[in-house]
């Protein structure tokens, strides 16, 4: 049943810009990189002796916030898909339970975002090897560097889920998002409850890890909660 | 005569599909003007360009004898509209939401009281818009469009969606206007029967083309099929007539004349009498307009 | 024209759109609570310009042409809702009038807000105790010089927010050309004619005396007044043939 009500939401983002956004924010992340390099390569380089570890850093100095504001933007058209036609009256008159409708958006959301986490590392990686930052090419850490914020930016995606399918104003999520983005552009100053910071994979400890397991964990609560009251709230 | 709204050739066209096609609109001062037509025929978009929200591929529109497209802000100041579905802004009450309005009208605040009085939504006016069930959605836009005292009034189907008693409301409303008002009103209908027991004149479009445009009355002359007789000893009658040359056919136990002026009906009636057949009664059957109408769009044929 | 306008005032302050004004200047007043400015480094001629500079990157670099394209999508929204835009137009009015009147709202907010941000930073120096006098310069050139620097926005978001329904679409257009800013203001060569930096550099007041009174006129005209030009017509334009 899930599979279907997926297939269905898939269905429904056609022509809406969303595949554009998904392709868009991991290429403009890169693209910054480009007019960063393109503009000062020779002083960048000086900045390091590794230069893959540079450019990463770099790279992953925007991905973060792309990331939050792909999640406000994304989960405000997926919402607003249903807003704007009335859907979810229909989709909730449909044989299939509250609950699978919530999952279906999680669903599709979680793997839009994969899929920009995935071309992130594609087009760092190209532009890296374009850019002949050396021959020992650091698959393992350009893959980390996608995959990692994503992981840790879940809670965010529940936050925003939520807040999007419940306001029939798309500006109240929208507005979160502008403040989340902002809070992450300060992540560095953030404490580290901040479910914003994570996606900076900075902390305390110096260990990535331990934001992308709060982010698992954080992420499954908060979907839980926005799921729950989804589910309670009558259809308008 | 004098023409509220006159149309010249007025067309529109989306891409290849002509929505409009050369319509030639004239709605006389004072009357109630039908706009007929089944959904899709191109009703609302002949009166998106009344108003100047879309403009004409071809052809004029003249509102009060003014050109629309030279004279439009002093036109649409004595227009009211209600364009397809009520239009309205959900976060502001009904009062607000006329206010909004005035504001841009720059008329006095006691238009807003009035015109909610005579919509019969003054109990609710402090009540926010997105609330309403659709018939008060509906009393509100047509509010709005009385709000300015306007001179013609434009609905699109003012009626769509509402229970019987909001019909029948909503039609009082509108036939009282001309005569209390002196506004001309353009109405427009995919039923036959609500244009019928509201419109002095009647406009029928079908696919893009003006196909009837003329008084109700010319429009029920249509309807008037047959003139039936009821009498005595019926076979012999019916012989008799057929015998005097008059065209009459006997069907269910009733004569019925084919042609139905006064002077043939008379002349039945005439020849029956002087011999001696009893004559119990003469009716005419009203064919139905909705029969007219269909055969009018479905055949396409011009009347 | 002043009716328009009272009735566009009207239905944004009946709506609750009108409380994203303070979001602004009360995140900027919090983070310049939160920031401990006698531990900034480096050494300013007056303590009030690094409680700005403590404040001013957030909210001028990312906030404040963020927050233009929301609110140009709120005031367009209840147009959008339930056929506005037919009945608006359906009045004497003429859609270049309905345009100028919601630009105006919109820049009219903005000032508002930029003002409620002036009362935060004078809060935030009060609390940290600064004794400087208070300079003007930040009146003059932070506050409204970064609000005019927002008029090319406002210009561009109210054209898109008119010719899209979603919130999510001209926001993310909005996004695409704020987050190139963060770049921008670190080069000397792309900044200056950067639109979507001008706020930030508008509002920013350098530590010393030079920079300080530092107005960039040819700036200021030629990529605020110049990107103003080509959104507003173009917006202007649009609307003039979008059929409603």
């Amino acid at each position: 049943m899930i599979g279907k009500l997926v297939a269905q939401d898939v269905l429904k983002i056609k022509r809406k810009g969303i595949w554009f956004l998904t392709f868009l924010g991991p290429f403009g992340v890169v693209a910054l990189q480009m007019v960063n390099y393109g503009v000062r390569k020779a002083y960048l380089l000086q900045q390091s002796d590794d230069d893959w570890a540079y450019y990463i850093s770099n790279v992953s100095a925007f991905s973060p916030f792309a990331l939050i504001l792909g999640i406000a933007i994304l989960t405000s058209f997926m919402a607003s898909i249903e807003n704007e036609t009335n859907g979810w009256k229909q989709l909730t008159a449909l044989p299939v339970s509250k609950m699978a409708i919530y999952l279906s958006k999680f669903t599709v959301l979680v793997m839009l975002l994969f899929l920009s986490s995935i071309l992130l590392a594609l087009f760092s990686l190209s532009y890296g090897v374009f850019l002949n930052l050396g021959d020992e090419i650091p698959y393992l850490e350009l893959l980390k560097y996608s995959i990692y914020p994503f992981l840790a930016s879940l809670p965010v995606l529940a936050l925003q889920l939520w807040v999007a399918t419940v306001s029939k104003n798309q500006g109240i999520p929208i507005t979160v998002g502008v403040f989340g983005v902002i809070l992450s552009y300060s992540a560095y100053v953030l404490p580290d409850w901040m479910i914003w910071k994570w996606p900076s994979l900075l902390n305390q400890w110096n260990e990535p890890m331990i934001n992308v397991l709060f982010g698992l964990t954080f992420g499954a609560i908060l979907y839980v909660i926005g799921m729950v009251d989804f589910m309670r709230r009558d259809v308008k | 005569m004098e023409y509220i709204v006159e149309t010249n050739q007025l067309t529109k066209r989306f891409g290849k599909e002509i929505a409009v096609d050369r319509v030639d609109m004239r709605i006389p001062k004072g009357e109630i003007y039908g706009f007929l037509g089944p959904n899709g025929a191109g009703k609302t978009t002949t009166i998106r360009m009344l108003l100047g929200l879309m403009k004409p591929s071809f052809g004029s529109v003249q509102v009060f004898q003014k050109f629309l497209n030279e004279d439009r802000l002093n036109i649409l100041k004595k227009v009211g509209s209600l364009v397809e579905n009520p239009s309205y802004y959900p976060h502001l009450t009904a009062y607000e939401n006329l206010e909004a309005l005035r504001k841009v009208y720059g008329i006095p605040k006691s238009s807003i009281t009035e015109v909610l009085e005579l919509v019969r939504l003054s109990d609710v006016g402090n009540k926010k818009v997105k609330g309403f069930s659709l018939g008060m959605k509906q009393r509100l836009g047509i509010a709005s469009a009385l709000l300015h005292n306007p001179e013609l009034l434009i609905l699109d189907e003012p009626t769509n969606g509402l229970d019987p008693s909001g019909i029948i409301e909503i039609r009082n409303l509108i036939k009282r206007l001309p005569a209390e008002r002196g506004i001309t009103i353009l109405i427009s209908s995919h039923l036959l029967s609500e244009i019928d027991q509201i419109a002095t004149t009647v406009g029928v479009l079908n696919k893009g083309h003006l196909i009837f445009q003329d008084t109700i009355e010319r429009m029920r002359e249509y309807s008037k099929q047959k003139v039936l007789l009821s009498v005595s000893d019926r076979e012999h009658a019916w012989q008799s007539l057929v015998a005097a040359g008059i065209k009459a056919e006997l069907h269910n136990g009733m004569i019925s004349l084919k042609e139905k002026s006064d002077e043939k009906v008379a002349q039945a009636v005439r020849s029956l009498v002087h011999n001696d057949f009893s004559i119990y009664r003469v009716e005419e059957e009203k064919g139905s307009l909705e029969g007219i109408f269909l055969e009018m769009t479905t055949e396409e044929k011009s009347l | 024209m002043i009716g328009i306008l009272g009735s566009e005032w009207y239905k944004l302050q009946k709506s609750k759109a009108i409380f994203l004004l303070f979001a602004g200047p009360i995140a900027g007043l919090l983070i310049g609570l939160v920031v401990d400015i006698n531990l900034l480094p480096g050494e300013a001629i007056n303590k009030w310009h690094l409680a700005l500079l403590s404040m001013n990157l957030n909210y001028a670099l990312l906030f404040l042409p963020l927050i233009t394209g929301v609110f140009a999508s709120m005031i367009c929204r209840y147009e959008h809702q339930a056929g506005g835009w037919k009945q608006l137009l359906a009045m004497p009015v003429t859609r270049g009038k309905v345009f100028i009147a919601k630009y105006l709202l919109l820049v009219t907010v903005i000032l508002g807000m930029q003002i409620l941000y002036l009362g935060s930073v004078f809060v935030v120096g009060i609390v940290h105790g600064i004794t400087d006098p208070f300079p003007m310069v930040i009146v003059w050139k932070s506050i409204l010089g970064g609000w005019i620097a927002t008029f090319p926005l406002v210009a561009l978001q109210l054209g898109i927010s008119i010719m899209w329904k979603s919130f999510a679409a001209p926001f993310a257009v909005n996004v695409c050309f704020t987050l190139p800013a963060i770049l921008a203001i670190n080069s000397d060569r792309f900044g200056p004619y950067y639109p979507w930096a001008q706020p930030f550099s508008m509002m920013y007041i350098g530590g010393n005396t030079e920079d300080v009174f530092f107005i960039p006129w040819d700036q200021l005209l030629t990529v605020v007044g110049g990107s103003f030009l080509i959104f507003f017509i173009c917006g202007y334009l649009y609307f003039q043939r979008k059929a409603v």
